[in-house]
């Protein structure tokens, strides 16, 4: 059990996937890194592993520097997104393997193998090999080869990813409840953000060279430090609407769609958003904040639009209008039903506005102590960070 | 397709395959008949299709002379002997290949090692036997022709092995790392099983070349050491070929590998239809 | 266009002695214009039924009909089904405008004929700008509409996709949903879709069929299906997050029959028409299912926001897990064994531990004979 701290890591090939990277995770911190694919994410916990050698910086554990310790002397443990079980082996020898490597007698290995595969339900299984099994109980497997080594940190690399919706829920129930995992550092890495939000403790969101915003989930969600978290977190994605601010009546108000859309702005933002008065914004409106009026609180800001496309999910439905020529997502109670081509009236929640740089992309309105915040936002996506971190 | 067709398609197919069984077997029912029949019958210009009188003593006769069931010995300690180092070195380099393209060479190397087995074995004839004649053991001994016939195996074992190498997922020893298991430990417990029919398949390939080969024990060995290869063409009277003696005697020379190959058939066909997919 | 009708199509596959009902007496129409998903769980037969209406498989017994025409015996090419398949198979030295032409030069359409609709499709796709790039240059959204192009081309009566999304990026997939959505209601074609995914079933097609186990299990708008689902298989499948269910019997005392858990811990009322019902079935078990959605966070003042009308009943439970999902969070309960899960707003802060009320309406506590798992509605 320990503190795995990142200094300053930096790995690449042809170009750099990871730039001087700093992260700590506290022992008992489960650390979820969401980005899309290809970005890195697994490069990094393969750096953690020892798997590669980062081009410069450090991995401390415990403050130890196990930079050049190769991975069999690491006592880290790894699930890969493939799983990557030993075909050959049955799965309790697979579940066995690190006990093995550390010639545990026999048995206490019989012994950890029956209560892992117990906690994990696959101790029916024990007998079978890795082909015989289901894709849920290989990724079990995998987690129980991990758990039974009792590690310093844990590395998790897309484990539910290629499930199906059932299973996915059952194994994040099983993430949130397992102890062993959850009273040791943990990064797990996944592309699907409701997985992030769901498990993480703290969250990385990570884009090209590294990691653009850290925070709870309600942080990430509820004020991302940028347009790139906020785009990539939330199904179906943040709508995003060029802008201006102008003040009408000594209000601040947000004037998009040539004049067609006019907001008033949060009275509790108008004060961050001041300065830039007869300037450009780029406004993010989640599609929950926008739904038919009759869903939302009498008193809220009101637009007419025309139904595009309408479909009712599982437990939402999901609404494209058309706010002359502007496309908007919005929500709605799954039951209703909304035909083509037909007029409905909006209603905005302009109290969950974003309000981004349209030229950095920065968060405007973020809180944080001392003037002129949101220029300092806007030269720097990672002094945001370190500044919220602060407030 | 139709059900019709498909069937009709099918049915021709296997009349065509069929056809195609018969012509192959027909040269080993032939030699294996010939093997029973009295040496006049062998000679007679009409060809028996079945031995009118039945000799199964040519099976003994064909050891009269003792040194031609040590011919045998001497093929199998050589073949198997080549089969063990051509594995040996073949597993190593080809994991090399697989696992560390840049430090070992890359891919250039490694084809050039397959292209020893390209040219003419002919042309290194005479120089091969001037440079083993030079060694202490000449060239007259089991090891000469062990180590010679590395020259042909082991470029085949080392491409074999690297191509069964590379389809074993470079993850399996990554997780067996991390589960603590050293590199060494992890490539004999985790990758070795995996390519385990690999490393069957081509164990008979080695073998049976090394077994077969002709050329070079003909003009190496002889005197101290002999292959059943060499054996074969002494069966004769005179200026008479004794065709029954030769056929009893290769027909039994063919028994090791066909045994070799039913035993291991199952890893055999594994092992060579990866390495044609991949290779 | 055409209206495509299924009489009880079977399908049984022979090898040796062994035979595989991969279809079993499936009734389906698809009327004129509409777009119906075929949804199943891997090997329950949707491919099966996919290949016959094309024409790649032959149908074991049964009939299919274009417009009221027997096509049993039609080879794929005269029936004109178009198909797209999961992998986009573009021809990579070609460009997207050759590409999509390349139906049409295979039957001798005249070159200006072939530019013509190329251009004609790619302005329905939104490809008009990329008609002359090469496939590698383009996205996988962008990939998934030339191979769609290429098959409606030339004109299909019927258009059948075959898991054409499962390799797209899950954030780049709604997208995609909705621009398939409006080439189905500008085209007006008829669209059969197979999916095992739900959600992409539920957001395209008009009526989706359930399969599972060779049989066609229930056919329905997603309202059909999410409030009367046939039966234990389709409440399950269909639903995220899943349904909870629970092994129940009757309980009759005194203040009208309801279903309690068979661990006693929760008991459901029902609406009178369903309870007169399972009174009338007598003393048997019972599967009780409710779905997350259904199931809402009472606040302090005991009222439930979201359900309207008077009938709402209560049951509390200790939280497991509160999952924070930005548009929604789940909460996991634990009742003694049973774990079941409910919908409610991200604004909620309840922590593990703590117990909650959670009210529901009798009318959308579903149940399943026990025996059959068929829905007793």
């Amino acid at each position: 059990m320990a503190r795995l701290e990142l200094q300053g890591l930096c790995k690449g090939w042809d170009f750099p996937v990871i730039d001087r990277m700093d992260l700590t995770v506290e022992e008992g911190e489960f650390f979820v890194i969401v980005g899309p694919s290809g970005i890195g994410k697994t490069t990094l916990l393969r750096l953690v592993a020892g798997l590669e050698a980062p081009d410069a910086g450090k991995v401390l554990v415990d403050g130890r520097d196990i930079t050049a310790l190769p991975p069999y002397r690491r006592r880290v443990a790894m699930t890969f997104e493939s799983y990557a079980l030993y075909p050959h082996k049955t799965v309790a020898e697979n579940i066995a393997s690190p006990l093995r490597a550390r010639k545990t007698d026999a048995a206490t290995i019989a012994k950890r193998v029956q209560s892992v595969a117990e906690l994990l339900r696959i101790d029916h299984l024990l007998d079978r090999k890795p082909g015989e099994v289901s894709g849920g109980q290989k990724q079990r497997t995998a987690l129980g080869r991990t758990l039974v080594a009792d590690p310093e940190i844990f590395l998790l690399d897309e484990p539910i990813s290629h499930l199906d919706a059932k299973i996915r829920h059952e194994l994040r129930q099983q993430f949130h409840t397992l102890e062993d995992l959850r009273k040791v550092a943990t990064l797990y890495v996944t592309h699907d953000y409701a997985e992030a939000l769901s498990l993480g403790d703290r969250i990385g969101v990570m884009g090209s060279g590294g990691l653009v915003d850290v925070g709870t989930a309600r942080d990430l969600f509820e004020r991302p430090a940028n347009l790139f978290v906020a785009e990539h977190l939330g199904q179906p994605t943040i709508n995003v609407i060029p802008a201006r601010l102008e003040s009408h009546a000594d209000v601040l108000h947000l004037r998009a769609n040539q004049g067609d859309l006019l907001l008033p702005v949060d009275p509790a933002r108008a004060h961050l958003l001041a300065a830039r008065n007869d300037g450009a914004v780029t406004i993010g409106l989640r599609p929950q904040f926008v739904r038919p009026a009759d869903e939302m609180p009498a008193g809220s800001a009101q637009v007419t639009a025309n139904v595009d496309l309408y479909e009712a999910l599982g437990s939402t439905g999901i609404l494209i209008a058309d706010i002359l020529g502007l496309r908007i997502t919005a929500l709605t109670s799954p039951e209703r039903i909304f035909e083509h081509d037909t007029q409905v009236q909006l209603a905005v929640d302009t109290a969950a506005l974003h309000y981004f740089d349209p030229r950095t992309g920065a968060n405007l309105t973020l809180q944080t102590p001392g003037a002129g915040a949101a220029t300092a936002m806007a030269s720097s996506v990672a002094s945001g960070i370190s500044s919220r971190a602060e407030a | 397709m139709s059900e019709k067709n498909y069937r009709l398609v099918r049915t021709l197919l296997l009349i065509f395959l069929g056809l195609w069984t018969v012509l192959t077997l027909f040269p080993i029912y032939f030699k294996a008949i010939t093997a029973f029949k009295s040496p006049a019958e062998t000679n007679s210009t009409i060809p028996s299709f079945w031995p009118k009188e039945w000799h199964p003593e040519n099976f003994v006769s064909v050891f009269a002379e003792s040194s031609n069931f040590q011919s045998l010995v001497d093929s199998f300690v050589i073949a198997s002997g080549n089969t063990l180092l051509s594995l040996f070195l073949g597993t190593l380099a080809g994991y090399a290949f697989a696992r560390f393209p840049k430090q070992a060479g890359g891919e250039n190397l490694a084809f050039w090692i397959l292209s020893n087995r390209m040219f003419p074995p002919v042309a290194v004839l005479i120089p091969m036997f001037f440079l083993f004649d030079a060694t202490p053991w000449g060239t007259d001994s089991r090891i000469s022709l062990i180590i010679l016939y590395l020259v042909f195996n082991m470029p085949l074992a080392t491409w074999l092995m690297m191509v069964f190498f590379r389809d074993a997922p470079r993850e399996l020893e990554e997780a067996a790392y991390l589960d603590g298991w050293t590199p060494l430990q992890a490539f004999m417990r985790i990758t070795l099983p995996l390519v385990l029919p690999g490393m069957i398949s081509v164990s008979m390939l080695c073998w049976i070349f090394a077994w077969n080969e002709y050329l070079f024990a003909n003009l190496f060995v002889g005197t101290d050491v002999k292959t059943y290869t060499i054996v074969i063409p002494t069966f004769t009277h005179g200026s008479q070929t004794l065709w029954n003696l030769q056929m009893a005697f290769s027909l039994m020379a063919m028994l090791p590998p066909v045994a070799l190959f039913i035993l291991l058939r199952r890893y055999m066909v594994r092992g060579l239809s990866l390495g044609v997919v991949k290779g | 266009m055409a209206q495509v009708n299924l009489q009880n199509v079977n399908k049984i596959y022979r090898s040796g002695r062994t035979e595989v009902h991969a279809v079993q007496d499936l009734n389906l129409e698809i009327n004129n214009g509409e777009f119906v998903a075929l949804l199943g769980p891997s090997g329950c037969g949707k491919t099966s039924t996919l290949r016959m209406i094309v024409g790649l498989e032959e149908i074991s017994s049964g009939d299919i009909n274009f417009n009221g025409k027997r096509v049993n015996e039609l080879e794929p090419q005269h029936r004109n089904v178009a198909m797209a398949f999961e992998t986009y198979a573009l021809y990579p030295n070609f460009t997207i405008e050759e590409n999509l032409a390349f139906p049409l030069e295979v039957r001798g359409v005249p070159e200006d004929e072939r530019r013509r609709k190329a251009r004609d499709i790619a302005e329905i796709l939104k490809l008009t700008s990329i008609l002359d790039q090469r496939p590698g240059a383009l996205s996988g959204g962008q990939q998934q509409r030339v191979s769609l192009g290429r098959a409606l081309i030339r004109d299909p009566s019927v258009f059948i996709l075959d898991e054409v999304m499962s390799h797209i990026d899950a954030h780049l997939k709604f997208q995609m949903l909705f621009d398939l959505k409006a080439i189905h209601r500008d085209l007006g074609k008829t669209m059969v879709y197979v999916t095992h995914d739900q959600v992409e079933a539920l957001a395209l097609a008009d009526r989706v069929a359930v399969m599972s186990n060779a049989k066609l299990q229930q056919v329905g708008t997603r309202n059909e299906l999410y409030n009367a689902p046939a039966n234990v298989f389709v409440a399950d499948f269909i639903g995220e997050p899943p349904t909870n269910f629970f092994q129940a019997e009757v309980s009759d005392n005194g203040g009208g029959l309801a279903l309690k858990t068979k661990d006693g811990a929760l008991v459901f009322h029902l609406t009178e028409h369903r309870a007169g019902k399972i009174r009338a079935l007598g003393g048997r078990d019972f599967i009780v299912g409710i779905r997350p959605q259904n199931l809402r966070l009472k606040d302090s003042e005991g009222k439930s926001s979201a359900h309207t009308g008077s009938d709402v009943h209560d049951i509390t439970a200790s939280i497991l897990i509160n999952e924070y999902l930005g548009e929604r969070s789940i909460l996991t309960f634990a009742n003694g064994d049973t774990k079941f899960r409910a919908l409610v707003p991200p604004e909620t802060r309840a922590a593990p531990g703590e117990a909650v009320t959670l009210g529901y309406r009798p009318e959308d506590v579903m149940v399943f004979d026990a025996q059959t798992e068929a829905l007793i509605d």
